[in-house]
């Protein structure tokens, strides 16, 4: 099997603001072609920082990394003509939304023609048609995210950054300027990501990074960062009848005897609900407890962890105690 | 066929960042000016040096101050861009910082040129226009992109290291009027100005800006202008480096 082509890099990457007061450092990463990378992190973690020193706008302080093959601090306007950057805070000009998608293509030299169909895709596909002719300002904090997604779009691209691109947006419209990007990801397009709404990494990224204080302490495909962080799970059992006060204490000693960082969150009539690392195991013995006294299981099951609380086990926890997983490709 | 970067930026800096109220206010201020003080101080002050009249003592001085008011639109131009993104959106395209900075200088002398046109356009029923010399007018315009370049930098370097509009706008009014009413735009410094006052106006390079188109239009330009063509050319150098420097150092992210 090929490997996968590199497409940007980060080699011990490191940012000062000011002298020893890093925002970035020790950064180490490949962004592949095609491959859709979450960068997670609490506010100020060094997202922004990560997507500017990528995207050129500054120069790294230490370490380096590569932007299509060559040195960041040897890119240039060439590096910077095949990336796309939705950037977190709003960027507008004083003219309508419909001038602005045509005035932005111009200054990438989107030829007239692609530029004025480009725009009619961008008004039809982010719903902006209705607002073509309002200023950006005059519309909703939600349409005005959406406008600058769709003005990034108007130019070709190899690589697109987006900076927190989903704020504000409602569900439906999230929903689908996120297939959009994957469909765009399929077919070819790398995309960087950054986000604090979680569910949205696990839908679209083939991989994920979790920054915290400047470093990326995590970095694998979501499946595997859920694995590797997910804590105790939460097993939720109903018996066929309310259980005795004798037969609740009978099974809260099998299970605190046999779980493993075992809580119990309720007991309660017909309903257990309980957490525990080694979820399996309890399942079998709630079964093996309630077998031999003749009482039917009407449901269990062992709810998965999400990339929410694998995120808060990763950013709560000492860097130390979370050595980043390994790489994985899309 | 492909624009040039720069002319790209001049392009989107016309179409995208002014308002027509704006262009109107900036404009027709100094046209007003023209109107107003031309006819009411033609009357108190009969004569002024070699202009002869007051008002056509005035115009030039209204013309030259035009590289004011291109400088105050490009550092206007800037700081928006600044305060909604745009720089930071433009320098992650593909445009060198330096194609920015060009385009900005670029966009302030055109805008001075627009303000010389509407100037010559109000000034001409009311103190006509005098016939000038290809000499004379390469002198009047080389002397207006001068200082459109000294003024249009030197707005962009202190709006690249301010973070706050209302410092900045408040700078860049103090400096315009001052620059304007400490100059020769509305009087000559004669025998009777104060020294201190005097000093303060031969410091002020809007003053030989000045000095030298009106030497054009009263076909007087001699070796003095050529001096303060080069004190001028000089000065715009170090406000363009400034500018460089403010740029190589731009801060992104919120500003107020």
């Amino acid at each position: 099997m090929s490997t996968p082509e590199v497409i940007a890099s980060a080699r011990d990457l490191g940012f000062a603001y000011q002298p020893d007061r890093f925002a970035v450092r020790h950064l180490s990463f490949e962004l592949h072609r095609g491959e859709v990378f979450g960068l997670l992190g609490r506010n100020g973690a060094g997202k922004t920082t990560t997507v500017r020193l990528l995207t050129t706008l500054l120069t790294p302080t230490e370490g380096g990394g590569t932007l299509f093959g060559r040195e960041l601090r040897a890119c240039g306007r060439a590096e910077r003509a095949r990336l796309g950057v939705v950037l977190q805070s709003e960027s507008l000009d004083f003219v309508s939304v419909e001038q602005n998608l045509r005035l932005y293509a111009f200054l990438w030299g989107v030829p007239r023609e692609v530029a004025k169909a480009r725009t009619e895709e961008m008004l039809a596909l982010f719903e902006l048609g209705e607002s073509r002719h309002r200023k950006p300002w005059a519309l909703s904090g939600g349409e005005r995210r959406r406008f600058q997604v769709a003005r990034e779009l108007m130019h070709d691209m190899e690589l697109l950054f987006l900076d927190e691109p989903t704020v504000g947006l409602d569900a439906l419209t999230r929903s689908r300027i996120l297939e959009y990007l994957a469909a765009r990801a399929r077919r070819g397009l790398s995309i960087v990501f950054t986000t604090h709404i979680l569910h949205e990494a696990d839908l679209l990224c083939h991989r994920i990074g979790v920054m915290r204080q400047g470093r990326l302490i995590a970095v694998g495909p979501p499946a595997e960062i859920k694995r590797a962080y997910r804590g105790p799970r939460t097993v939720e059992a109903e018996f066929e009848r309310p259980l005795t006060p004798e037969e609740q204490r009978t099974l809260r000693g099998r299970l605190e005897s046999a779980g493993e960082g075992f809580s119990l969150v309720a007991l309660q009539d017909a309903l257990v609900v309980f957490q525990a690392r080694n979820a399996e195991g309890l399942v079998a013995e709630v079964a093996r407890w309630a077998s031999p006294i003749g009482i039917d299981l009407e449901r269990i099951a062992v709810r998965e962890a999400t990339l929410e609380e694998a995120f808060v086990r990763i950013v709560s926890e000492a860097p130390e105690r979370a050595p980043p997983l390994g790489e994985g490709g899309p | 066929m492909t624009v040039p970067p720069v002319l790209r930026l001049v392009v989107r800096n016309f179409r995208a960042s002014l308002d027509s109220i704006t262009l109107l206010v900036m404009f027709g201020q100094p046209a007003f000016l023209i109107v107003i003080l031309g006819t009411m101080f033609n009357q108190l002050i009969p004569s002024v040096g070699s202009s002869g009249s007051y008002v056509a003592f005035l115009v030039p001085g209204m013309i030259a101050s035009q590289m004011i008011t291109g400088a105050v639109l490009a550092g206007r131009i800037f700081w928006l861009d600044r305060r909604w993104s745009m720089v930071e959106q433009i320098f992650s395209g593909p445009f060198r910082r330096y194609e920015y900075l060009a385009a900005l200088l670029l966009t302030t002398l055109l805008f001075a040129l627009v303000g010389v046109g509407i100037m010559a356009l109000v000034a001409l029923p009311l103190a006509g226009l005098p016939t000038l010399s290809p000499v004379e007018l390469l002198v009047i315009l080389g002397t207006i992109g001068l200082g459109a370049t000294f003024f249009g930098a030197l707005l962009i370097a202190i709006g690249g290291r301010i973070r706050s509009a209302n410092l900045y706008f408040t700078i860049q009014s103090l400096l315009q009027y001052f620059l304007i009413f400490v100059s020769t735009v509305y009087y000559p410094v004669t025998a009777t100005t104060p020294t201190a006052l005097k000093a303060v106006v031969y410091a002020n390079p809007l003053t030989y800006a000045v000095n030298t188109v009106r030497d054009a239009f009263t076909h007087s330009f001699g070796p003095g202008d050529l001096t303060a063509g080069a004190v001028l050319g000089g000065l715009a150098l170090v406000t363009f480096g400034l500018a460089v420097l403010s740029f190589r150092s731009l801060e992104f992210g919120p500003v107020q």
